[in-house]
């Protein structure tokens, strides 16, 4: 009954998935990520499967001790293997360095406040007037300065002004990113951790779905990330009260919690303790895998350090510059060589790393 | 600026004029022509798509909610049946209805139906808001008429024609347009391969080839939509995370 030839142009009822490898044969494939990645304490909780897991409503999540995990895996996990499929981490290619760029500025924003020149708040905003995206996602906080994820569709909506500056916290921007996507009609922006933007990456690079609607991702300069629960317990016992908590950087080496009464200062080093395992292995300190990377690094007090790696990224800075929204100067990527070095130091930490060098 | 002024009428015109209203009154003394519909002993009829009384059929009712999202007055509530149900199921209060039936419109299952009932009473406002279970069944009505009541317009004139028979108030509902659909994939690339359409597929029309050991042999999954067997319910579109399955139109 070849007459039912339902096919329009517009679908297709055959197709094939390409089904990634397993390590352990006989396990589901949360099982191998589990083994992999998460045990083996390589895991930068950047999320990236939690975007993907199709097992709704349960699924890969974040579990109670803020750790990637999957409470009920044996009976829920579907075994697709999406997860291992978009893992940054699961076959772990450590990247440093620069990376590539084509200008490396620095800008100060004339239009936001933020933590240094407000570079990103600048480049996510302008790309919404251009039209390159319709939504950017943006890490907000509560008053425990615990994260939360806004989509701002409207420079209108910066007025709530915890969206700016940075909170030193883990942030679910992932699982969001992909509620963003499948609402946006033009494209989403979104800003990350240098481990978020590998993340996006490996979205797009396994599906076009990201592909095509994440036109701008914006990384950060990191050295290092916290979890929630850990360092405000930490910065509570060192006196600092949430409640008056208006701003956190890190400066030369120090930790700067500026409240409205007084400021906490202490070395940097001292968070080590609570240094998550993830971010012990991470060697990326500028997101060269981003499209713009903008950090506090290598450009004078009040500027942001824009590093510009693409032409999407180029074109938003162009409108910036066309529009004068913001003040520009030089950046000097040699002021970022420490860190970039300190960075890479922690090649040393992964597990078999040694082993791969000597091949 | 023109001047409005009486027509000049010679005698005889006058005089016909006169005459004729004489002939009217007369005419109105003795079969008086009155345009009162004389409720509740006849009724005026109505016609078939007269927007009256809601009733309501749960059988085939598919939960969309459309009625209530449509509804300008917001007069439809949603009320959920009682377990082990558990759906829900409007609610409709004539305290705000604007009698426009764009619920009924927009009802894709024909759940909800016109009648050609206008005269429901209540004591209180309360009492309007008139639950799922009351719109199953009409409500009480005391039939006094016996006749049905027409208006006509005849040269410019109205005019009531009664007829000696009772007009029935329900109108046999036009069965809803089924447009027949097919679930196709959009983007066969960006699929998970997590097979949730396989499992929640009710008439067995999508397959995979993950069967013990195939996949593992193959390093490919392969998904398939038979579309002779898929009778477009669309519940892989819905449950699909990555929202690459789309109901199209099935080809002639």
């Amino acid at each position: 009954m070849a007459a039912v030839a339902a096919e329009t142009t517009t679908g297709q009822s055959e197709w094939e998935v390409a089904v990634p490898e397993k390590p352990l044969k006989e396990k589901v494939y949360f099982e191998n990520l589990k083994a992999q990645v998460i045990d083996t304490e390589l895991c930068s909780r950047c999320l990236t499967c939690a975007a993907v897991c199709p097992a709704l409503p349960e699924g890969i999540t974040l579990t109670a001790d803020d750790k990637v995990g999957f409470p009920d895996y044996e009976e829920k996990c579907l075994d697709c293997g999406a997860c291992v499929r978009v893992c940054p981490r699961f076959e772990y290619e450590p990247k440093s360095g620069l990376g590539e760029y084509t200008d490396f500025i620095a800008g100060q924003s004339k239009r936001f406040k933020g933590q240094d020149g407000a570079m990103v708040t600048e480049l996510i905003v302008s790309a919404i007037e251009m039209g390159l995206i319709d939504r950017g996602l943006f890490v907000g906080r509560d008053n425990r300065w615990a994260t939360n994820i806004f989509h701002v569709r409207d420079p209108e909506q910066l007025a709530i002004t915890t969206l700016g500056g940075t909170k030193y916290t883990f942030a679910s921007v992932l699982p969001e990113l992909k509620r963003a996507v499948l609402l946006t009609k033009s494209g989403v922006g979104v800003v990350g951790t240098p481990c978020i933007v590998s993340g996006v990456r490996k979205l797009q690079q396994e599906f076009p779905i990201f592909r095509e609607k994440v036109k701008l991702v914006v990384g950060l300069f990191c050295t290092e990330n916290f979890h929630h629960t850990e360092i405000s317990d930490y910065l509570q016992k060192k006196g600092v009260d949430f409640s008056k908590l208006v701003k956190t950087d890190i400066t030369m080496g120090k930790f700067i919690a500026t409240m409205t009464n007084k400021t906490v200062k202490f070395k940097v080093k001292a968070l080590e303790k609570i240094l998550p395992s993830g971010c012990n292995v991470c060697t990326d300190f500028t997101a060269v895998e981003a499209d713009a990377s903008v950090g506090s690094v290598g450009s004078a007090a009040g500027f942001s350090t824009v590093a510009v790696r693409n032409e999407n990224a180029r074109r938003v800075v162009e409108f910036i510059k066309k529009r004068g929204y913001a003040d520009f100067g030089e950046g000097k990527p040699e002021e970022l060589a420490f860190l970039v070095g300190h960075k890479k130091k922690r090649a040393e930490n992964i597990p078999g790393f040694q082993d791969q060098e000597d091949k | 600026m023109k001047k409005v002024s009486v027509s000049e009428q010679g005698l005889v015109e006058k005089a016909k004029r006169h005459a004729a209203a004489v002939g009217v009154a007369m005419k109105e003394s003795v079969t008086p022509l009155t345009a009162t519909v004389f409720y509740p002993r006849e009724r005026k009829k109505m016609p078939d798509n007269f927007r009256g009384y809601l009733l309501f059929d749960p059988e085939k009712c598919i939960n969309c909610w459309e009625c209530a999202f449509i509804c300008p007055a917001n007069a439809i509530q949603m009320k959920k049946a009682p377990a082990p149900n558990n759906r829900f199921y409007p609610t409709v209060d004539y305290g705000k209805c604007i009698f426009c039936h764009f619920c009924i419109d927009s009802c894709s299952g024909g759940a909800l139906r016109t009648t050609k009932i206008h005269d429901v009473a209540y004591r209180e406002m309360g009492e309007m808001l008139t639950l799922t279970e009351e719109m199953i069944e009409p409500p009480e009505i005391i039939r006094e008429d016996k006749k049905s009541v027409e208006y006509e317009i005849e040269k410019d004139d109205l005019h009531l024609k009664r007829t000696r028979e009772v007009d029935g108030l329900f109108v046999e509902p036009t069965p809803p347009v089924e447009i027949p659909m097919v679930s196709q994939c959009v983007d066969r690339a960006s699929c998970l391969g997590c097979r949730v359409c396989e499992e929640v597929c009710e008439s067995g029309a999508i397959s995979s080839s993950s069967a013990e050991g195939v996949l593992e042999a193959e390093g490919v999954l392969r998904m398939k939509i038979d579309i002779e067997k898929c009778t477009g319910c669309g519940l892989c579109v819905k449950e699909c995370s990555m929202q690459i399955l789309r109901l199209v139109r099935r080809g002639k």
